[in-house]
């Protein structure tokens, strides 16, 4: 048990410091790693969405997802199952997604978002505390999306499949595939493909060795005091803010800068800062993992996840194709609608699968 | 014998709960031991003479180990998981 505390401890500072260290390799500020911004940009690449500024097939998610398959293949923990709600998944990712995209950013980036001195993620923070308690209130009230089932090999391994399509695609970079035009936003910066590719395997391994996971962290400290994951969450906040601060110190880029305004692709609406992860941190509860979990399991083969995974990436769609996403200018109000409907979707789900599924048990 | 069951949903960890609290078992949830799984469910780990303190295993609970001096000692696993 010890051990455990140890290795997710150091797994977290690891993480961390690999998340600050892209952002000097080429990634956008605070952005390390984000699993909605990247999974967006990845789905505007595929031509899903007409955000300009926002297209590039990013290495990290596929890293992720393969480092997560390639560690569970050798210690015989790739598990083709699903079946568990899998319509229900799909929505549930579709609206944290929406969530993430009104705050700019998933719980992952929050963390780094705090690491490099922005203030607004304070309110994220809080929003998706906020969001995980509600979860938890409907885990404690009998909350299920019931069991998932084994699954053949080939079922599990599809989604690898994809995984390494998009590697051939991004690579080959033919032309139906979109990139973001050099200095045209975010899209356009990015660190070397076999760096992020790199870090995404690192971080995949050592998040499906760990089980390193945004929500669990809270969720577990809350329900069991329990606080061996959210030792991760702060391992990572600790270490990529010191790699932060030495980066700004030894370089001539900023890496940390303090304060609300200004911050780098970031708005100040406070309000929304909190429901936007509140919705995040609800539907990542009743979903059983935040974003980057989603991935670590898809890779050991659960087809939940992977739907879950489609359905963050069509709401990523929908977001920038009816004007869902903030920018630094602040949210809009499309996304203050969609986010409110989020809000009360996903609380209509909860209570389907925690006081109907009851009944009918019956 | 200290035994420890995991379930395909929280819901089922507090459900078994429940049950061992109801027969006076010794029983608590907790997060799921790295090496008994890789997902990160909740858990109840009990006391009892037998692995199934109620009639038949509960629908929602995936296996049972037995906790030994050496690690865990699987006692129950349900089909096609």
């Amino acid at each position: 048990m010890k051990n455990e505390k140890v290795s997710i401890i150091l797994a977290g500072c690891i993480i961390g410091i690999i998340g600050s260290i892209l952002v000097f390799f080429g990634n956008p500020a605070n952005m390390g790693f984000c699993i909605a911004c990247f999974l967006r940009d990845t789905t505007g690449a595929l031509g899903l969405h007409q955000a300009a500024a926002v297209q590039y097939i990013r290495p990290e998610i596929i890293g992720l997802v393969l480092g997560s398959f390639l560690l569970a293949m050798a210690k015989k923990e790739f598990l083709p199952r699903g079946g568990s709600a899998p319509l229900t998944r799909f929505l549930l990712g579709f609206f944290v997604m929406v969530g993430c995209l009104m705050f700019l950013g998933c719980p992952f980036r929050m963390i780094l978002r705090l690491a490099g001195g922005d203030l607004n993620a304070i309110f994220g923070f809080l929003g998706f505390f906020g969001g995980i308690l509600a979860g938890i209130f409907f885990l404690n009230k009998g909350y299920t999306l019931k069991r998932t089932y084994k699954l053949p090999k080939a079922e599990g391994k599809a989604f690898i499949g994809i995984q390494a399509a998009l590697l051939i695609l991004l690579i080959a970079a033919p032309a139906f595939i979109h990139f973001t035009e050099p200095e045209g936003g975010p899209g356009a910066k990015h660190a070397a493909i076999i760096i992020s590719l790199a870090a995404g395997l690192i971080v995949g391994a050592l998040a499906q060795r760990t089980r390193l996971c945004m929500v669990g962290g809270l969720r577990d400290f809350v329900l069991f005091r329990e606080w061996k994951l959210l030792a991760g969450f702060l391992a990572i906040l600790i270490s990529a803010l010191f790699c932060n601060l030495i980066l700004t110190g030894a370089t001539s880029g900023t890496y940390f800068t303090l304060g609300l305004a200004g911050q780098p692709i970031a708005h100040t609406d406070g309000l929304w800062n909190f429901l936007g992860m509140l919705l995040a941190g609800f539907g990542c509860v009743l979903l059983g993992g935040c974003p980057l979990r989603q991935l670590i399991l898809s890779g050991e083969g659960n087809t939940d996840s992977a739907i879950t995974v489609i359905g963050m990436m069509v709401g990523a769609a929908f977001s920038h194709n009816f004007g869902l996403a903030s920018s630094p200018e602040g949210p809009t109000a499309n996304g203050k609608i969609a986010v409110l409907i989020g809000i009360a979707v996903v609380a209509v789900i909860a209570v389907m699968n925690t006081f109907y599924q009851k009944e009918e048990g019956k | 014998m200290i035994y420890i069951a995991t379930f395909y949903s929280h819901f089922g960890a507090v459900h078994f709960k429940k049950i061992c609290e109801s027969k006076k078992l010794p029983a608590k949830m907790m997060p799921v031991p790295r090496n008994l799984s890789s997902s990160c469910g909740t858990c109840v780990q009990y006391v009892s003479d037998t692995a199934c303190p109620c009639e038949i295993f509960p629908e929602e609970m995936e296996q049972v180990v037995c906790v030994t001096e050496n690690g865990y000692e699987t006692v129950y696993r349900v089909e096609n998981s």
